[in-house]
C-alpha cells in the first residue's frame, strides 16, 4: 500500500501546485513564477526542520508566508504587466530564484556532518517524517489535510463576493474596472493567496523528496502548475485536481510500463483530452 | 482417447511443474528516457543477460537446498526525483527483494532519503528495503542510508591518480582548465570537488572553468573562454551529449590542447557514436574496459539484449552476481511470505562484504557500503577505447 500512499501524496502536493496557479488564472493572468513560490517555501521549510530543528507545522506556515510575501512583492512591479509580458517577466523572477538556489549555500554543522543548502549539489536529508516516526499513511492524511483546506478556501473564494471579483477581472477587466473594482488589489490579492499556497506545497515537497535542489523547480515545474487547472478547467477547483490525477496518476504512474511509449502517449493524451474537453476535464454545461 | 488423455495428464503435469518453479525478483530501474536514457537501456540489458547466465546454471540456491530462477524487471525513473521515488516505493511493494539502480545521483539523493537510515532504529519509518546502485555516481551518497549500496567507482582515486600520472609523464604540464556541465549533479560534483582538487594536489594550476547545462547546443562562449585560457590540459566533466557539443565547438574554434581529460561516465560507446573524431586522444580513468576474458564474455552476453558494455552496466551486470553470492551465502528462503526477512538478509549480507568480483579484478568494499573498484585510463583511438594505462 506504501506506493498507492506515496502517490497520493505527490498527487497532493502537485494538486496544491496546480492550485496555486488557479486562482491567479482566475484573473486572467498567466504566472509563471508559481515554481520559484514553491522553491521559496521548500527552502525556508526545509532549513527551518533540519537546521532549526522546528516541528512540521510552524515551518510551514512560515514556508507559506514566506512564498506569499515573495509572490506579494513580485506582484505589484510584475502586474504593471499583462499577457504576454507578464509570462516573461513571471517565467526571469521565476528563473532568478532557480539560480538564486543554486548558488545559495548555507551549511552548518550537525555532530560529525554538515547540513543545509550546498547550491548546485542540493539539499538533502529533510527528513522530519521518517526521523519522526510519521509512517506513509501519516504523511499521506497530512498533506491532503491542507489539500482538503486550500480546495474548501478556493471554493469558499468562488462563492463569494471575493470569487465574483476575481472571475469578473479575468473576464473583462476593462469592465470590471467601470464598476470601481480596484485591479491592482485584486491581481495582487490573487498572486499573493497563488504565492501561500505554493509555499505550502513547496514545503510538502521537500519534505516528501527529503531532498531539493535548483532542478526541481525549473520551468517545467511551473509549466505544469499551468498546465493543471487549464487542463482540468477553471469552473472549479475540482479540475484541477482532476486534471493532477489524470497526468500523475494515470500519464505519468499508469503508463509507466509502456517505457518509450509513455512519453508519446503524454503528449497525444494531453491533446486529445482538450480536444474533447476544451473547457477542461472538469467542466459542466451551464455551472 | 487414451492419447488424447495422455497428453492431457502430461499438459498438466508441466503445469503444475512450471506452477512450483521458485523465483526471486530483482528489479532494476533508471532513465530509460531523456538525454542519459542509454544507461538506463545498458543496465537492464546487462541485469538480464547476467540473469539469464544465473538461470542457465541452475539459478540461485535456497535455504532448503532448492534452486530459484532469477527473474528481472526493470522501470523507467526518466531521471526525475519525484518517478524514482515513485518507482522505489512500487518495486518495494512487490516481491522484488532487491533492487539495482537508479542511474541519476538526483534520483538516488532522495531516494536514499526516503529509506530507514540506521537499520533497527525504531523511531526513523524510512523505507526497510536494499538498493544496491550501479550508476549513480555522485560521491558519498551511500553514506545517506544503511539500506543503500553501491558498486560505483571510486573518482576521487582514479583522478588522484590520473593527474599523478599526468604530472610525471609530462612534466612540462602546468595548467589546467575545466569544461563543466553545471546542472547535472555527478558532473558538476566531480570538477569542483574532485578533478579541480586533484589537478591542484598534483601541482597544476587550474586557471579557470567554463559552464554550460545538460540540454545546451551552444558552447561558442564556452569554448571562446577555454581559448583565450590556452591551458595545457583541459578537463571536461560532462555526459557524452553536451561533451560532444563541446568538443565540436573547440574543433570548430581550433582548440587543441596538449591534454584532453574526460569525465569516466563517458568512457562510452555513445561518445564515440557522438563524436569520435573530435574525441580522438581524450584520455578517461574507468572502471571497465574488455581487456580480459570475463570483461569481453559480460560485453558479449550484454551485446545480445541490445545493450553496451561501460563502466556503469557493467556494474550491473557485477551487482546481479554478487546478489546471487549474498542469497547464497545468507540462506534467503524465498518464500514471498518471509520477503522481509529476506530483504533483510540481503542488506546484511551486502553489509558483510569485504571484497566482491569484478570484471576487472577484486573490488574492495568499505564501511561505509562504497566500492574502492580497480580501474584503468583508457584513451579514443580510431572508434575504440583503447587501455592506455594500467596504475594499479
Amino acid at each position: 500500500m506504501d506506493f498507492y500512499f506515496g502517490l497520493i501524496q505527490l498527487i497532493g502536493v502537485h494538486t496544491l501546485l496546480g492550485l496555486s496557479a488557479y486562482i491567479v488564472l482566475l484573473t486572467g493572468q498567466v504566472s509563471l513564477a508559481q515554481a520559484a513560490f514553491y522553491a521559496i517555501g521548500a527552502y525556508v521549510s526545509g532549513m527551518l526542520t533540519v537546521l532549526a530543528e522546528w516541528h512540521i507545522v510552524p515551518a510551514l506556515a512560515v514556508g507559506g508566508l514566506a512564498g506569499a510575501a515573495a509572490a506579494c512583492a513580485v506582484g505589484f512591479p510584475a502586474l504593471r504587466v499583462k499577457g504576454l509580458m507578464l509570462v516573461i517577466a513571471t517565467l526571469a523572477f521565476g528563473e532568478g530564484v532557480r539560480i538564486f538556489f543554486f548558488n545559495f549555500d548555507y551549511q552548518i554543522a550537525k555532530g560529525d556532518i554538515k547540513v543545509g543548502p550546498l547550491g548546485g549539489e542540493g539539499f538533502r536529508q529533510i527528513r522530519f517524517f521518517p526521523e519522526n516516526g510519521w509512517t506513509t499513511f501519516d504523511v499521506m492524511l497530512f498533506i491532503w489535510l491542507f489539500v482538503v483546506l486550500v480546495m474548501a478556501l478556493l471554493w469558499w473564494f468562488d462563492r463569494s463576493r471575493y470569487g465574483a471579483v476575481l472571475r469578473a477581472v479575468g473576464e473583462d477587466e476593462v469592465a470590471a474596472q467601470s464598476v470601481g473594482v480596484n485591479l491592482t488589489a485584486v491581481k495582487v490579492s490573487a498572486m499573493t493567496v497563488g504565492g501561500a499556497i505554493a509555499g505550502i506545497a513547496g514545503c510538502l515537497y521537500a519534505h516528501y523528496t527529503t531532498h531539493i535542489e535548483h532542478a526541481s523547480f525549473n520551468v517545467l515545474v511551473a509549466t505544469f502548475a499551468i498546465a493543471y487547472p487549464i487542463v482540468g478547467g477553471l469552473q472549479s477547483v475540482f479540475g484541477t485536481l482532476a486534471a493532477v490525477v489524470f497526468v500523475q496518476g494515470f500519464l505519468v504512474e499508469g503508463l509507466r510500463e509502456l517505457g518509450d511509449w509513455r512519453n508519446l502517449l503524454f503528449g497525444a493524451l494531453i491533446v486529445l483530452a482538450m480536444n474533447l474537453r476544451p473547457q477542461g476535464l472538469f467542466w459542466r454545461r451551464g455551472a | 482417447m487414451k492419447k488424447l488423455a495422455l497428453a492431457v495428464a502430461l499438459a498438466l503435469a508441466a503445469g503444475g511443474t512450471l506452477a512450483q518453479e521458485k523465483t526471486v525478483r530483482i528489479s532494476g530501474f533508471g532513465a530509460k528516457t531523456g538525454p542519459v536514457r542509454s544507461f538506463g537501456i545498458n543496465s537492464e540489458a546487462a541485469m538480464l543477460a547476467a540473469a539469464d547466465l544465473i538461470n542457465k546454471g541452475g539459478g540461485v540456491r535456497l535455504a532448503d537446498g532448492s534452486k530459484a530462477r532469477i527473474v528481472v524487471d526493470f522501470y523507467d525513473d526518466a531521471c526525475n526525483a519525484e518517478q524514482g521515488i515513485s518507482v522505489i516505493r512500487r518495486i518495494a511493494g512487490t516481491d522484488a527483494l532487491v533492487a539495482i539502480g537508479p542511474t541519476c545521483s538526483n534520483v538516488a539523493e532522495p531516494l536514499f532519503g526516503i529509506l530507514q537510515k540506521k537499520v533497527d532504529d525504531p523511531g526513523d519509518t524510512g523505507l526497510q528495503f536494499p538498493v544496491f546502485t550501479d550508476v549513480a555516481i555522485k560521491i558519498g551518497l551511500a553514506r545517506i542510508s544503511e539500506w543503500a549500496f553501491r558498486n560505483v567507482p571510486n573518482e576521487m582515486t582514479m583522478y588522484s591518480s590520473l593527474f599523478y600520472w599526468l604530472r610525471q609523464k609530462y612534466p612540462d604540464l602546468k595548467t589546467v582548465w575545466g569544461g563543466v556541465e553545471e546542472d547535472f549533479a555527478h558532473s558538476r560534483t566531480t570538477w569542483h570537488v574532485v578533478m579541480k582538487d586533484r589537478a591542484t594536489a598534483n601541482n597544476f594550476q587550474v586557471l579557470g572553468e567554463s559552464k554550460w547545462l545538460l540540454a545546451d547546443t551552444n558552447f561558442a562562449t564556452q569554448v571562446r573562454e577555454m581559448k583565450k585560457a590556452n591551458a595545457d590540459i583541459i578537463a571536461i566533466s560532462a555526459h557524452p551529449f553536451s561533451m560532444c557539443g563541446a568538443l565540436k565547438e573547440m574543433q570548430r574554434q581550433g582548440v587543441k590542447p596538449k591534454v584532453l581529460v574526460g569525465l569516466t561516465s563517458s568512457s562510452s560507446l555513445e561518445t564515440l557514436q557522438g563524436c569520435a573524431k573530435q574525441a580522438q586522444g581524450m584520455i578517461i580513468p574507468t572502471s571497465f574496459a574488455p581487456v580480459n576474458k570475463e570483461a569481453k564474455f559480460a560485453a558479449e552476453q550484454t551485446a545480445k539484449f541490445k545493450g553496451t558494455a561501460d563502466l556503469h552496466s557493467m556494474a550491473a551486470w557485477e551487482n546481479m552476481f554478487i546478489l546471487k553470492q549474498v542469497m547464497e551465502s545468507e540462506r534467503i528462503s524465498g518464500d514471498k511470505s518471509q520477503i522481509q526477512a529476506d530483504r533483510r538478509k540481503i542488506r546484511d549480507g551486502l553489509a558483510k562484504l569485504k571484497v566482491t568480483k569484478g570484471l576487472l579484478g577484486d573490488t574492495k568494499r568499505t564501511d561505509d557500503r562504497e566500492a574502492d573498484k580497480p580501474y584503468l585510463f583508457v584513451q579514443a583511438r580510431g572508434n575504440e577505447w583503447v587501455v592506455l594505462h594500467n596504475p594499479l
